[in-house]
C-alpha cells in the first residue's frame, strides 16, 4: 500500500496483464502478479466477532487463509455463493512479509492484456466504490474494467482495525491500555 | 565477510557461552576441575579457529587467556574470585573482538585496543610465573602435576602435512610454534622429499613434513591436541620416549580385570594411545579385511603406524591373555575358541594369539562415540523447516481423507494399511514440529551472568533461581523475548530487591532472590520474572504519575490500574538515575515488545513480599493437546489442560450459572457468544474449564474428545481478535478454532459489568 495513483499508473509498463472477474454485475481487474491461484468456492469456516466482509478462513493445503467478501468490502450486499463463485488467492505485502488472502468473487473471466494507453484515470466519484481503491479504468472492447489497487483494498492494517472496532474496550487488558 | 569467517564467529559465540557458563560454575564450585577443562577447550577452539580465519588479534589475545587457563588447569594457580572476574572480562572482550571481526573491521577501535592492552597486562600479572616462556634452566613447579607426567622427556614426533593444508588456511609453522608452548624442540628436520620438480609444483600446495624431537613433560593427548586442526589432513606419529614405555607397561599391568579386555581399550586407558590413533588403526584394519581376507591384528597395525612402541603392545597383549585365561578357568566361554581360529592366521607381533582379534570388535563403540559427538548439532535454515512443516501438514490432511475413503470402501486390508500410514504420518508431524521448538533454558541460563554482574554492581547479594527451563517455545519467539526479559530482570534487581539492611530489618533473608519460571498454560506460554523484594509502592507510583501528569490528581485507581502505570512511556519512580534503570526507558519498551509478539504483561505484587511480572505469549507454532467440541457446523478446540470435566446442561436453565456440587459455575453459551446460526441441539454439554483459579463452563452442542492440535496462527488480520487463540486443521480438512478461555471469560464479565453500570463512566485517559 502507500502507492499513489500516479505512481501506480507510472509503474504500468506498455502493457499489463490483469485478471478480470465479475462482482455484482460489474467487471473488475487485479494485476496478475499478485494472483497466486484461483480455487473453487469451498467450505469457509466462519470466524466469530468479525465484520461481515470477512467470510472466514479456508484450509489451503495446510495453510489457514482468510477470505474477504469483496462485495461486502465495497459496501454492497454480501455475496451469495453460487455454482460459479470462486476464491482468488492473492499475495499481499504486509510490512516485511507477504500475507496470503482470498477474495470471494461471483465469477472469474479472463486474463487480459491492457495497454497503458487504454487506461483512464479513476473518476472522482460514480464508480460506487472508494476512489482510492481504484488504480484506473481499463478500456476493453468499449467497456470499462475497474482496475483495483488491491493492496489498498485488502490493507491488512485497515481490515484489522475495522475488525477490532466491535471489540474495542477502554478498560481492555493491561496490555491494550498501554498504547 | 566470507563464509568461513561467518561460521567461525557463530561457533565461537557458542564456545564463548560455554566458557562463560564454565566460569560461573567454577566460581560456584572451585574444586570442580572438569569445568576448567571445558573452559580451556572452549578458549582453545576459539584460538585455533582464529588462526584459521587469520584473525591475529583474536588469536594472540586468546592465547594469553589460554596461558592463564592452562595454569589453572594444572593446579599451579587457584581459581580465585579475582581470576574468574578477569577471565569473565576476557570472555566479554573476546565477544567484542568477534563483533569487530564480524563487521569486517580490519583495525580495532581505540577503546577496544585500550581494553585489550589492559586485559593483557592483567593476564600477565595473574599468570606471572609464566611457564610458556620458561627456559629449561628454570623448570616449572611440578609438585602438582600427576605422577608419571612430570619429568621432561624427549618425544619423537613425525608429521607430514597434507597437500591442502595451506589451502585450508593453516600454516604449518603455526603448529610448530604452538608446539613450543608445550616444551622445547630439541631437533627439527624438515622433510621435502615429496616436493615435485619445480615445473610441476603447485605453489598453493604443502609438501612439507617434519621430524621433531620435543622435550616436554606433557602427555601424549596434549601433544596430539596441538595438531587438532589438521588431524584429518596430516600423517602424524607421536612416539613416546623409552622411559614412558615402562610407565605404560606398569599402568597396563595395573589395569583391573575387565570382563572382556580389548587391546585398544587397554592402551587407551594407560595413555599410550590416543583415541584418534586407535580409530585410524581400526580403520586400516577394516580396510585390510575388506581387500584381503585376513586382517592384521590391531596391535601390529598400531606398531606399524608408530603409534605405540612394540614392547608396550606386547605388555598389553600379555596382560590381556592373562585376564582371559583367568576368565577361561572360571567360565569356559566358547568365544575364546573363535578368537583362536582368527588369530591363528596372523602373527607379526610375537604374542599369545588369543588376543588380537578382539580389536575387531572394538570399532563399533569407538566409532559410535566419535560419530555421536559430531552429530549432536546440525544447522538448518528456518525456512527449510517451515517448508517441511507445511508439507507435513498437507500430508496429514491427505492421509486423513485416504483413511476416510478406505473406511467407506470397507476393504479390511486397505483400512489396516491406511491406519498404519496415518499413525506414521502423525509421528512425522510431531517430529517435524518438534524441530522448531527450542527449550527456553538456554535463554534463562544467560541470566546467571547478568544477575551475578548486576548484583556486584549494586552491592546487593542476589541469587537467581531458574525453573521450567525445559519449557519449549518457538525459536522465533525465544529470540525476541530475550530483551524484554533482560529489562525485567534488571528492573527487579534495581527496584525490586531492597538493600541488605532493609531486608534484614524486614526479617527477610539477606540474600535476595530473583526467579525465572516458564510453563505452558492453556494456549499460551507463560514466562514469569519474580523477586522477593519490597513489592510495588502503589502510593509512590500514583504520586509520581500525578506529578508527571500521567493521571489527573483526583482520580482514584485500583491497585491493578496503578501497576499498569509503570508500563507507561516516560514513567520512572527512581529518585536517582542509575546505570541500570531509572531513566524511564525500559518497562514501556518491554510492554511494546511483548505486545508485538501478541502477548500480554501483568504484574502481581504484594507490598513487602515482592512482585511478579507475568508475560503471556501465544504459541505461534506449537502442538497442544486439545479437546474438540462443536457448535452447529463450527468446531472449537479447548486446550485440554484447562478442561476439568464435562457435564450435561440441565434442560431448564434460565440463569447463566450452574450448581456444580455446591459451587457456583458461571457459563457461556458459545452459540450466543459467537452469534452462530442454527438451533441448539436438544442435549447440550458444558465443558468445565479452569484458568488462573477460576472455573467457567462453556456450552457446546457436541463433544468430540481429545485431539492433537497443530496451532496455525490466524495472522495479522485477526490480531485484535480476543477469545480465539488460533486455528487448526482437522483430520477432515476443516478448520477448527482454538479458544482462548481466559480472554473469552474476561470479555464476558466485562460486558456484563458494563450492562449493569447506571451511566457511562468518565474516560480516565
Amino acid at each position: 500500500m502507500g502507492q499513489t495513483h500516479q505512481d501506480a499508473a507510472a509503474n504500468l509498463s506498455a502493457t499489463q496483464q490483469f485478471l478480470t472477474f465479475s462482482l455484482s454485475g460489474e467487471m473488475f481487474g487485479v494485476g496478475i502478479l499478485t494472483v497466486k491461484e484461483i480455487i473453487e468456492y469451498g467450505e469457509v469456516t466462519e470466524i466469530p466477532m468479525v465484520p461481515a466482509f470477512i467470510c472466514g478462513v479456508i484450509n489451503l493445503r495446510g495453510a489457514v487463509v482468510p477470505v474477504i467478501d469483496l462485495a461486502a468490502r465495497f459496501g454492497n450486499t454480501p455475496t451469495i455463493p453460487s455454482r460459479r463463485t470462486c476464491i482468488i488467492i492473492l499475495e499481499i505485502r504486509h510490512e516485511d512479509s507477504t500475507q496470503t488472502l482470498g477474495v470471494l468473487v461471483d465469477s472469474v473471466s479472463a486474463v487480459l492484456d491492457i495497454p497503458t494507453s487504454e487506461i483512464e484515470p479513476p473518476p472522482a466519484f460514480g464508480a460506487r466504490i472508494r476512489a482510492d481503491f481504484i488504480v484506473g479504468m481499463g478500456k476493453v472492447d468499449g467497456h470499462f474494467v475497474i482496475l483495483l489497487d488491491i493492496e489498498r483494498v485488502l490493507s491488512v492494517d485497515e481490515i484489522a482495525t475495522l475488525a477490532s472496532l466491535g471489540e474495542s474496550d477502554t478498560s481492555e487488558a493491561v496490555s491494550a491500555s498501554l498504547n | 565477510m566470507d563464509e568461513l569467517t561467518g561460521v567461525f564467529v557463530q561457533e565461537s559465540r557458542e564456545q564463548l557461552a560455554e566458557m562463560e557458563a564454565g566460569l560461573l560454575a567454577l566460581e560456584a564450585n572451585p574444586e570442580e576441575t572438569s569445568d576448567i577443562n571445558a573452559i580451556f577447550r572452549a578458549a582453545h577452539t576459539i584460538k585455533g579457529g582464529a588462526g584459521v580465519v587469520e584473525c591475529s588479534y583474536l588469536e594472540s589475545f586468546t592465547h594469553k587467556v589460554e596461558n592463564l587457563l592452562d595454569q589453572l588447569r594444572d593446579g599451579r594457580l587457584s581459581p580465585s574470585e579475582m581470576r574468574i572476574n578477569l577471565l569473565l572480562d576476557c570472555a566479554d572482550h573476546i565477544g567484542l573482538l568477534l563483533d569487530a571481526l564480524e563487521q569486517g573491521e580490519t583495525t580495532l577501535s581505540t577503546s577496544v585496543i585500550d581494553a585489550d592492552t589492559r586485559l593483557r597486562e592483567r593476564l600477565e600479572q595473574e599468570s606471572a610465573p609464566s611457564v610458556a616462556s620458561a627456559s629449561p634452566a628454570s623448570p616449572p613447579p611440578e609438585a602438582v602435576a600427576p605422577v608419571g607426567e612430570n619429568a621432561p622427556d624427549i618425544w619423537y614426533i613425525s608429521v607430514r602435512f597434507g597437500e591442502d593444508v595451506l589451502r585450508h588456511g593453516m600454516d604449518p609453522i603455526a603448529f610448530l610454534r604452538f608446539l613450543t608452548t608445550l616444551g622445547d624442540i630439541r631437533e627439527l628436520q624438515t622433510l621435502a622429499d615429496t616436493m615435485p620438480p619445480a615445473e610441476q609444483m603447485d605453489p598453493e600446495a604443502c609438501y612439507l613434513g617434519f621430524e621433531i624431537c620435543l622435550e616436554t613433560s606433557a602427555g601424549k593427548p596434549e601433544i596430539e591436541a596441538v595438531f587438532d586442526f589438521v588431524r584429518d589432513e596430516c600423517e602424524l606419529h607421536i612416539l613416546p620416549p623409552h622411559s614412558r614405555s615402562e610407565d605404560y607397561i606398569a599402568l597396563i599391568n595395573a589395569l583391573p580385570d575387565d570382563e572382556r579386555p580389548l587391546l585398544g581399550e587397554m592402551l587407551l586407558r594407560a595413555g599410550a594411545l590416543t583415541e584418534s590413533e586407535l580409530l585410524i588403526g581400526l580403520n586400516s584394519q577394516e580396510l585390510a579385511k575388506a581387500y584381503t581376507d585376513n586382517s592384521p591384528p590391531i596391535g601390529a597395525i598400531l606398531v606399524e603406524h608408530k603409534s605405540v612402541r612394540p614392547e608396550v603392545v606386547e605388555a598389553a597383549i600379555q596382560r590381556q591373555s592373562a585376564i582371559q585365561q583367568a576368565q577361561q578357568q572360571t567360565a569356559p566361554a566358547p568365544r575364546v575358541i573363535e578368537h583362536e581360529e582368527v588369530s591363528a592366521q596372523i602373527e607379526p607381533v610375537a604374542s599369545p594369539p588369543a588376543v588380537v582379534a578382539d580389536g575387531e570388535h572394538h570399532p563399533a563403540p569407538a566409532k559410535a562415540r566419535a560419530a555421536s559427538s559430531e552429530a549432536r548439532m546440525l544447522r538448518v535454515q528456518a525456512e527449510k523447516l517451515d517448508r517441511l512443516i507445511d508439507l507435513v501438514g498437507e500430508l496429514v490432511i491427505a492421509g486423513a481423507s485416504a483413511t476416510e475413503l478406505a473406511r467407506q470402501s470397507g476393504a479390511t486390508q486397505l483400512v489396516e494399511a491406511t491406519s498404519l500410514l496415518s499413525r506414521l504420518v502423525e509421528d512425522i508431524r510431531d517430529s517435524a514440529l518438534q524441530l522448531r521448538m527450542v527449550q527456553i533454558g538456554e535463554t534463562f541460563n544467560r541470566f546467571n551472568r547478568v544477575v551475578r554482574d548486576v548484583s556486584h554492581e549494586l552491592g546487593k547479594d542476589i541469587g537467581l533461581v531458574i525453573r521450567g527451563g525445559e519449557t519449549e517455545l518457538d525459536k522465533s519467539l525465544i529470540e525476541k523475548v530475550g530483551d524484554p526479559l533482560m529489562h525485567l530482570v534488571r528492573n527487579a534487581m534495581d527496584h525490586g530487591i531492597e538493600s541488605q539492611e532493609k531486608r534484614q530489618a524486614a526479617g527477610k533473608p539477606a540474600r535476595g532472590r530473583i526467579e525465572l519460571n516458564a510453563y505452558h498454560d492453556s494456549s499460551s506460554v507463560v514466562i514469569e520474572v519474580s523477586d522477593d523484594g519490597g513489592g510495588l509502592p502503589y502510593d509512590k507510583i500514583l504520586a509520581k504519575a500525578v506529578a508527571q501528569g500521567l493521571v489527573p490528581a483526583n482520580q482514584s485507581l485500583t491497585d491493578e490500574e496503578i501497576a499498569a502505570l509503570i508500563f507507561r512511556p516516560g514513567f520512572s519512580t527512581a529518585d536517582r538515575v542509575s546505570n541500570l534503570s531509572g531513566r524511564g526507558v525500559g518497562l514501556d519498551v518491554v510492554a511494546r515488545n511483548i505486545q508485538a509478539l501478541r502477548g500480554t504483561v501483568e504484574i502481581k505484587s504484594k507490598p513487602g513480599q515482592g512482585s511478579r511480572f507475568v508475560i503471556r505469549l501465544p504459541l505461534t507454532l506449537a502442538i497442544i493437546d486439545g479437546f474438540l467440541t462443536a457448535v452447529g457446523k463450527n468446531y472449537f478446540i479447548v486446550p485440554l489442560d484447562t478442561v476439568v470435566e464435562c457435564i450435561e446442561l440441565p434442560t431448564h436453565c434460565d440463569r447463566e450459572y450452574l450448581n456444580l456440587r455446591g459451587e457456583v459455575l458461571p457459563f457461556l453459551r458459545l452459540r450466543d457468544e459467537f452469534e452462530l446460526e442454527g438451533e441448539p441441539s436438544t442435549r447440550q454439554s458444558v465443558v468445565v474449564v479452569q484458568y488462573a483459579g477460576h472455573k467457567v463452563g462453556l456450552v457446546v452442542d457436541r463433544l468430540h474428545g481429545e485431539f492433537q492440535t497443530v496451532i496455525k496462527p490466524l495472522g495479522p488480520l485477526f490480531r485484535h481478535l480476543r477469545g480465539i487463540g488460533g486455528s487448526t486443521i482437522l483430520g477432515s480438512g476443516e478448520v477448527g478454532l482454538i479458544l482462548d478461555v481466559p480472554l473469552l471469560a474476561r470479555r464476558a464479565s466485562r460486558r456484563e459489568a458494563r450492562s449493569f453500570e447506571p451511566a457511562p463512566r468518565a474516560h480516565k485517559h
